[in-house]
């Protein structure tokens, strides 16, 4: 059954592909959820992950793996700079401000890669042997990937459930004024979602050259800030678990369409995947005009 | 009409006559032949074009200084070349090409790097009647406008993967089944298009034709596709980053194939550094490569002329203006070989009449360092000059085909996936 075969091994590594791209948007929905702010330059903190695994791998041999932890601090790092240097003065500015704000910090991060890295595509070869399901080989790394992007969203979601913490960027995400009421300093709640937001982004940066160790380049974040953008929608802007499912859903759509696209004849079916997949986010926007977990709409 | 007004007329008539001539004979013996060229020296193409105009400078230091000037009219001519920065835009292109006959009064044009570029200059340059050599645009469509003075020195995308498929049938006969896997884009399209009407004239069975958009993020599907149809031969790729990928991921499915040519991407060192022994075997093509063995004998194997420097020559002068570490890439090269063939389409017509060169360029057939040289009479496209076809074996990048301009066997097949993870190179 060769059809089922490649549907069954393409949803396999949809699944694996979109737990990549639910963490990496996790970011990208988190700090839209507390602070209101789109950040357009969510690309380049992706590049700055993957470049720091290729650097770690290259000089002092690190397994990738091992970099998250790494990049995840260095997110952290990262984002209590960029939100004290700029985000913290544009909290209730206008959202042109904010968006030009974010896109220039995009650019500055790009071109400094560019600047310090050169323009050139690198890239490392982690081979640790791979599993063979029978109807499709999976390497190890990919299945690092998976594993390790639904341990950080489980994390994630432990802290905002079940700490005190947790519950404050909850409390700002529900009604900033009301938790400032309560004695909540919302500035604080601010400045660490969005440390963490970016946290999340630079480390899933690091996944992704687990599931794809080329292309590594200062100009990578572009394939994977439009991604982002439509999972964000797809799972209800403001949630970040919405966004973990969602990414999951868009990676299997993605890859299950090319085989059923596959079966229509003289239809490309890779050009088409991207069109089945924008079509369902318009279809599932119509019907639930906040997202797949976005709540009621206001 | 007074007699005195006759008479001036009749010696206004004459002395415009003797000027016409006066005329004529300077153009035949001028102090120096311009050829003019925008070149990308900034923007994206900055990097071709800075090494084209070392390229260019060598040439012309080799014609000016080595052959001594342009045989033409009984004289030898010394060439000077005037270019200007076009910044990789065709608006600029376009100005400065129509600045150039104009203003500089070039006798010949060469065009910048890029099928776009080239594209963009080339109704300016037609519409003047001067000729314009591209030496960076590969695109078949700048050849089917019907310019009459707009010809190739390069190769164009259709020939690029048929001595690929040459070199399979000759090495082995029984390899069948082909698979295509390619970008979505002007370039690679045209490329396999060509590539496929070769394939099926050689007997080859086409088994996978499909493209993937641009900027692909991952390959997979498209791959476990192909690995269902066991093919033979694999042939695809557009540009540097997806040809990287299709390598790194074919490794991740195991997707084995007796050979692999990739578009552009194999041709660069960061893809062996990526890669690592993964990129062992396959196989790229190439405009030219250091170390082709054209060269003065060949030539004369094939029963033509050899003009200009030889390669080691070329690399000599090349780095007095490149600086002692830096390599010619291909870039150089062809823009080289455009200048040697102005030289040489010069000399043959005797003339510097555009429509003469233009004339005597229809019957040239020569060989310099970069190749054959000779074009459709009809559209001005390159048809003598053939691609390389270059493969990574135990770390090198070597020229396997064509046997002409090879120097090294071709490895075939490939070590498998598994073979290549256990450590063996694609070397004998």
């Amino acid at each position: 059954m060769p059809f089922f075969d490649q549907l069954a091994g393409n949803l396999i590594y949809g699944a694996i592909l979109g737990s990549v791209y639910g963490l990496s948007t996790m970011g990208l929905s988190l700090i839209f959820g507390v602070l209101r702010i789109v950040n357009v330059g969510h690309g380049p903190f992706i590049m700055l992950g993957a470049f720091t695994a290729f650097w770690m791998f290259t000089l002092f041999g690190l397994a990738p793996v091992a970099s998250i932890p790494l990049a995840l601090v260095l997110g952290l790092a990262l984002g209590f700079v960029v939100f004290f240097a700029v985000i913290k003065r544009l909290i209730n500015a206008p959202e042109l401000s904010t968006l030009l704000a974010t896109f220039a910090i995009g650019i500055f991060l790009e071109e400094t890669a560019k600047f310090v890295w050169g323009p050139d595509h690198r890239g490392f070869s982690w081979d640790i042997g791979n599993v063979n399901l029978g109807i499709t080989l999976i390497p190890y790394a990919k299945i690092l990937a998976f594993i390790s992007s639904i341990i950080i969203a489980y994390l994630l979601y432990t802290w905002f459930q079940k700490t005190k913490l947790g519950a404050a960027v909850r409390a700002v995400v529900e009604d900033s004024e009301g938790a400032a009421a309560c004695g909540i300093n919302v500035g604080r709640i601010y400045a660490l979602s969005f440390a963490i937001g970016i946290g999340l982004t630079v480390a899933s940066g690091v996944l992704i050259t687990l599931f794809v160790p080329v292309g590594i380049n200062p100009y990578m974040g572009h394939e994977y800030t439009l991604k982002a953008f439509v999972i964000a929608v797809l799972g209800g802007l403001a949630s970040p678990w919405g966004a973990f499912y969602a990414g999951f859903i868009f990676g299997l759509i993605e890859n299950g369409s090319y085989t059923l696209l596959g079966l229509i004849p003289g239809v490309e079916p890779f050009s088409l995947t991207r069109f089945v997949a924008f079509t369902l986010l318009l279809v599932i926007l119509l019907l639930k005009p906040t997202g797949l977990l976005g709540g009621e709409s206001k | 009409m007074g007699i005195a007004k006759f008479g001036l007329l009749v010696v206004l008539i004459v002395s415009l006559a003797f000027l016409g001539c006066a005329q004529q004979e300077s153009e035949k013996v001028p102090d120096k032949i311009l050829i003019g060229g925008t070149l990308s020296l900034s923007g994206k193409y900055s990097k071709e074009g800075q090494m084209s105009l070392w390229g260019i400078q060598a040439a012309k230091k080799w014609v000016n200084e080595v052959y001594g000037g342009v045989n033409v009219g009984g004289k030898k001519v010394k060439i000077d070349f005037k270019y200007y920065d076009d910044e990789s835009k065709k608006e600029a292109v376009q100005s400065l090409v129509e600045r150039l006959i104009t203003s500089d009064k070039a006798m010949f044009l060469l065009a910048p790097y890029s099928s776009g570029l080239t594209l963009a200059g080339a109704p300016i340059a037609d519409k003047h009647g001067v000729l314009y050599m591209s030496h960076g645009g590969a695109s078949d469509r700048i050849f089917e406008q019907g310019y009459t003075y707009v010809v190739q020195t390069l190769s164009p995308a259709s020939e690029y993967q048929t001595p690929f498929l040459d070199m399979i049938k000759s090495i082995d006969p029984s390899a069948k089944k082909v698979a295509f896997i390619y970008e979505d884009s002007e370039f690679s399209k045209a490329v396999i298009a060509g590539a496929k009407k070769h394939a099926e004239e050689l007997g080859f069975e086409i088994v996978i034709d499909k493209t993937y958009p641009p900027n692909p993020t991952d390959l997979t599907p498209l791959l476990s596709e192909v690995k269902a149809a066991q093919p033979d031969v694999i042939l695809g790729g557009g540009h540097f980053a997806d040809g990287q990928l299709l390598a790194s991921q074919m490794a991740d499915l195991k997707l084995d194939a007796k050979a692999i040519s990739i578009l552009v991407a194999p041709a660069l060192p960061k893809f062996y550094e990526a890669l690592g022994p993964k990129a062992e075997g396959i196989c790229g093509p190439g405009q030219w490569e250091v170390g082709v063995k054209y060269s003065p004998e060949a030539a004369k194997k094939l029963g033509i002329d050899y003009f200009g420097p030889t390669q080691e020559e070329f690399l000599a002068l090349f780095q007095e203006f490149a600086g002692k570490d830096v390599m010619p890439s291909y870039h150089a090269a062809e823009a080289a070989a455009a200048v040697l063939a102005y030289v040489k389409a010069i000399e043959t017509a005797n003339s510097l009449d555009t429509e003469k060169v233009r004339n005597a360029m229809n019957d040239l057939h020569f060989m310099t360092f970069f190749g054959e040289w000779k074009i459709d009479p009809k559209t001005g496209k390159q048809i003598g000059h053939k691609m390389v076809i270059f493969q990574w074996q135990g770390g090198e990048k070597r020229i396997v085909w064509p046997p002409a301009a090879a120097n090294s066997e071709p490895y075939y097949p490939i070590p498998t996936w598994d073979e290549k993870a256990a450590g063996k190179l694609a070397k004998k």
